[in-house]
């Protein structure tokens, strides 16, 4: 009799305990699907505006380069990738988007990496009509020293418009280097290490276009 | 004035401060005579709106904290802060440059924490931090020494070009350039050895740049004299340059392509203001003898490190600063220890 | 009968007032609680950055703080913790999708900081403190202006580092309120030299630390004042705000 009461002490608390345990699980369940469920839900409802943001802002910075108005094709879904780590200084696969007019050849537009700016890879943008000239260049993402090498950015210095309608031709090789070594770009004061590295990427990246010719547009 | 409680340095009164910080300015007089023959009369013009901000700057925060204004002005420590910044930055840079500088080291270096005594940092060393840091692009052009630029800049060119940024007859390129470390440096990226760097025009051919290595030679003597008249201990000096020689020398030797030779660290950007006059102030240094080596030491380390593989092409203000911070730590593992007491 | 439920309003009203002072300056989460310093620290560097991370951590307040005063009743002391964070991690995943969504290019600058606003001790700190132990209607109100008061901070030093660091006042607005508000951008000076340091991390903790230092100097001024008045001597400490 006596030993009977002594087991049901010892299970009893253990039961609860385990009861306890069952609640509280069950609660958390309840609360993670209910937030899972929801999240799964907004990421259906937002998932198409975010992809047509994305779309947008592609959009946007390629119009900066080339005016809308030159072109009449979907230039995002006219795309061909492209790898030459030599040239483009990345071994990932590079989109080129074509520019076309009625069909005929406008311009290609991609992106590019220095890799030897002061901080880091500068990624670059840029936009080269069918004959081979610039239409324009933009940085989109560096880590450079603040103050003296971000005047690559447009918002910072007119700088990187000194490339829109210049061409890479046999005679002017000596063009493409700041003015401190005898090219035709200003070096920033206190900084040249910045800009030298973006006219490099521009010119390897405009030698790469030579290079393919026409049979990046097919 | 007796109610306000002295830390280090243990002053007994303002004259003996007043007295040590007449000998600092003396000793800098060679360097800034040397400068002036060198780079003209900007850093006169500096000079003097240093001193007109400190003033001003000065008696407005002692008004603020209701503390006097005459004793604490004329201890003259103030004074070592401005000449401090004054020779770290470009002769000819705008004259808010030098104003902002000044103001900044006065406010955040020495009287938010309690005025001379209580500031963990060197307040020169933080005002030109300051200046490094939010006006990197006016800060790398310097003055080129006469030799170099062709032309010996007068006064009044001086004047016009830190008032209005204009310069009177040639262009402010062709009167500036990169200092010596920053040529290396730049130079080391684009894949140029540094011997050829050092051989080329802008050093004249030789082995150690001109201008630049005359000041630290003059600030060498000066810092010699303040050692005969003991207003600075020998461990800065000697922890300081004794190790960057050593470090700069190893480098060199392992690598002389890479790593310019220990005569070229030594006599560069401001090695020698820092050792005799900058890192040896009492109040933001270690106390004890061994931790006033090893303090000194570490900021060489710290230099050395900052040239070579840091973003900026000076590292005196970033590794006198860091040292700063860990002077109470240094401090409490080297106290001299008791007679008769063991650990 | 009137007049019984007038007094129940006005005593509401007096919560209301109570918690709005709170959020807002007393318990400010930023200036006072020092709570959620590493995104306000990193992205304040202009004001458009502020209003952005302002609003996004007062949205997953309200939501946080409404949702956990529903449910006090119901969940029992041992998982408490976790059903919070699973809340408060809900609310952010979701506002951070729609901020991907609807302000594309602000989501990019602020980056990583949106969803590490879970990581914010304010908000669990306000779920846990006093939503679980409040009704939800001062829930709401205390998560509204706790929320204003750390985005007011976060909006001022963003202003004081854009200005002093970039020499401009409501740049790149055009990120939050569309193209029109690119014309709210203000030029303070015209040949202004930025000082740099004001935009980057330095400048973060310089600022913040005058911002405090600005609140507890008011604080001292009313205690001097109210000692004045009072004719009698109070200590006061200025590294705390009375209570």
């Amino acid at each position: 009799m006596t030993e009977e009461k002594d087991i049901q002490k010892t299970i009893q608390p253990k039961q609860e305990l385990w009861q306890k345990m069952l609640r509280a699980a069950r609660l958390l369940s309840i609360y993670t699907v209910i937030g899972v469920g929801i999240l799964l839900l907004v990421k259906q409802l937002t998932n198409e505006p975010i992809q047509t943001a994305e779309k947008q802002v592609l959009l946007d910075t390629i119009n900066q380069l080339l005016p809308s108005k030159q072109y009449d094709n979907n230039l995002l879904k006219d795309t061909i990738e492209v790898t030459a780590p030599k040239y483009l200084h990345t071994r990932d696969p590079v989109t080129v988007y074509r520019a076309r007019n009625n069909g005929e050849p406008v311009a290609l537009i991609l992106t590019t990496h220095a890799p030897d700016g002061y901080s880091g890879d500068i990624k670059i943008m840029l936009a080269v009509y069918e004959d081979g000239r610039i239409a324009g260049v933009r940085v989109l993402k560096h880590k450079e020293t603040p103050g003296l090498g971000d005047k690559i950015e447009l918002k910072k210095s007119n700088w990187i418009l000194g490339f829109d309608g210049l061409k890479l031709r046999d005679d002017n090789n000596a063009l493409w280097s700041v003015r401190k070594d005898g090219g035709g770009f200003d070096q920033f004061t206190g900084a040249t290490i910045t800009p030298r590295a973006v006219i490099k990427a521009v010119k390897n990246a405009l030698m790469f276009i030579q290079d393919k010719g026409a049979k990046l547009y097919e | 004035m007796a109610t306000i409680p002295h830390t280090s340095p243990f002053t007994h009164n303002a004259s003996s401060v007043r007295k040590v910080m007449l000998q600092v300015q003396i000793a800098a007089f060679p360097a800034l005579m040397t400068h002036i023959y060198f780079f003209g009369f900007g850093i006169t013009i500096q000079w003097t709106l240093a001193v007109l901000t400190l003033i001003i700057v000065e008696t407005a925060l002692l008004k603020l904290r209701n503390r006097p204004v005459a004793p604490y002005i004329f201890d003259l420590s103030g004074l070592i802060t401005v000449t401090g910044i004054v020779f770290c930055i470009p002769p000819e840079s705008p004259w808010w440059v030098i104003v902002s500088g000044v103001t900044f080291a006065l406010i955040f270096g020495k009287h938010l924490y309690g005025g001379l005594g209580y500031n963990p940092f060197n307040p020169a060393m933080l005002g030109y931090a300051f200046l490094l840091i939010s006006f990197p692009a006016e800060l790398t052009q310097w003055t080129l020494p006469s030799e170099v630029s062709g032309h010996h800049i007068s006064f009044i060119e001086s004047f016009h070009l830190i008032f209005t940024g204009q310069s009177l007859n040639l262009s402010f390129d062709q009167l500036t350039g990169a200092t010596p470390l920053d040529e290396v440096k730049t130079a080391l990226a684009m894949g140029v050895p540094v011997t050829t760097t050092l051989n080329s025009t802008n050093f004249n051919g030789e082995q150690i740049p001109y201008g630049w290595a005359w000041i630290n030679v003059a600030f060498f003597i000066g810092g010699l004299w303040m050692l005969y008249k003991r207003a600075i201990r020998w461990q800065y000096p000697v922890g300081f340059l004794g190790s960057l020689a050593l470090i700069a020398y190893v480098f060199h030797w392992i690598d002389p392509d890479t790593y310019a030779p220990a005569s070229f660290h030594l006599l560069t950007g401001g090695i020698m203001l820092a050792a005799f006059f900058i890192i040896t102030d009492p109040v933001t240094s270690s106390t004890t003898p061994l931790g006033r080596f090893i303090y000194a030491a570490g900021i060489a380390v710290l230099v050395y490190v900052i040239r070579n593989w840091g973003a900026f092409p000076d590292g005196i203000a970033f590794g006198i600063l860091i040292m700063n911070m860990f002077v109470p730590l240094i401090d409490q593992y080297t106290q001299p220890r008791v007679v008769g007491y063991r650990r | 009968m009137s007049n019984s439920s007038n007094n129940v309003l006005t005593d509401k009203w007096a919560d209301y007032q109570k918690i709005a002072r709170n959020g807002l300056w007393n318990n400010n989460q930023a200036l006072v609680a020092l709570l959620g310093l590493c995104p306000l620290l990193a992205v304040t560097n202009n004001t458009v950055n502020g209003i952005g991370l302002g609003l996004a951590t007062m949205a997953v307040l309200i939501v946080s703080n409404g949702l956990v005063s529903l449910i006090r009743d119901h969940v029992s002391d041992e998982v408490r913790i976790p059903v919070f964070i699973a809340i408060i991690a809900s609310a952010v995943t979701v506002i951070d999708l729609l901020m991907e969504a609807y302000l594309h290019t602000l989501h990019g600058i602020l980056g990583i900081f949106i969803p590490l606003i879970v990581t914010n001790c304010a908000i669990l700190g306000r779920a846990e403190a006093y939503a679980s132990k409040n009704t939800v209607d001062k829930s709401l109100v205390d998560a509204f202006f706790m929320g204003l008061g750390f985005a007011l901070v976060l909006i001022v030093l963003g202003s004081l580092r854009e200005i002093i660091g970039n020499g401009t006042l409501f740049d790149q607005m055009d990120l939050m309120f569309g193209e029109s508000a690119k014309a709210l951008t203000i030029h303070l000076w015209d040949d202004y030299h930025p000082v740099l340091l004001a935009i980057l991390p330095p400048g973060a903790f310089i600022g913040l630390g005058l911002l405090v230092a600005l609140k507890n100097a008011i604080e001292q001024r009313k205690a001097a004042k109210a000692q004045n008045v009072l004719g009698v001597h109070v200590s006061v400490n200025p590294l705390r705000a009375p209570e």
